[in-house]
């Protein structure tokens, strides 16, 4: 541990020197985009190192800041250089036909197991990955209601937390339930990006 | 010193000169380069034992490469 960290600070600090040197010469605007998700992970590998549940709980919040990020910034450069959907059917995979029912189950049911933010994002994959391949016909204002009442639960979990202590696990059980709700509901949207519903 | 933290940063090393200076100039070779800073990542989160933090991160890379294939996707049909 003690020769470690200094170690990784050297490798982490020459990575980076490379990542932005990269950055700096390149001219392209999406290659620019793709080396923003590089300098996300040189990032999170900086966080990594502090080796304790300090790092763990400074990783989500930074992963969430990135993806969201990086949503703004595409959605950005799509709307300044006027780009569409391409036109013509689009391709077939076969495992688009046949997997998304079981690969879904498997990961909305692992992700309740975990629960959490954690859980949340596993089960939202498995949610994304099914709205991509199936289409989707949903009524996305039930999903908003039922992400608003999950962020209400956390809240009143916190409540807990504050004024009754001692019913503890209790409030960890609706919180971890209500986050789980609020982020899938919130991240199966980006599912509804390729298009193909009747509200996009 | 771990095991999974040398190759982690071995990898991560490789990784970011491969994404940085892909040999074929294409949107989808970055990309693909991409998964190997990634995953030199992930070995480090590894070695310190960081759960939450690794399953978090697989899930949010599935997302934001989807994000990116979406946009690659529209540049390309353009040219």
């Amino acid at each position: 541990m003690e020769i470690a960290y200094p170690v990784g600070l050297v490798v982490v600090a020459a990575a980076i020197i490379i990542g932005f040197t990269a950055l700096v010469r390149e001219k392209d605007d999406l290659h620019r985009i793709l080396l923003t998700d590089l300098a996300e992970i040189l990032a999170l590998v900086l966080i990594a190192l502090v080796a304790t549940d300090l790092a763990e709980a400074l990783i989500l919040p930074g992963l969430v800041v990135g993806i969201s990020e990086l949503m703004a910034i595409s959605e950005v450069y799509i709307t300044k250089e006027g780009l569409r959907a391409p036109a013509g059917p689009a391709f077939r995979i076969e495992v688009m036909d046949s997997a998304p029912g079981i690969l879904a189950l498997i990961l909305v049911a692992y992700g309740i197991v975990l629960s959490g933010f954690t859980g949340g994002v596993i089960a939202a994959v498995g949610v994304v990955f099914y709205f991509m391949c199936r289409g989707h016909a949903e009524r996305f204002e039930l999903i908003e209601t039922v992400s608003g009442y999950a962020w209400a639960f956390w809240i009143g979990a916190f409540f807990i937390f504050m004024f009754l202590p001692g019913y503890w696990f209790f409030a960890v059980m609706i919180a971890g339930g209500a986050i789980l709700i609020k982020v899938m509901a919130k991240m199966s949207l980006v599912g509804t990006m390729r298009g193909g519903g009747p509200d996009v | 010193m771990t095991p999974e933290f040398v190759l982690g940063c071995i990898i991560l090393i490789v990784g970011v000169i491969a994404a940085g200076f892909p040999r074929p100039m294409t949107y989808l070779g970055r990309l693909i380069s991409l998964e190997i800073p990634a995953f030199g990542l992930l070995l480090i989160m590894l070695a310190y034992d960081e759960m939450l933090a690794l399953l978090t991160f697989i899930g949010v890379t599935a997302i934001s490469t989807f994000v990116l294939v979406r946009v690659i996707e529209r540049k390309e049909a353009v040219e």
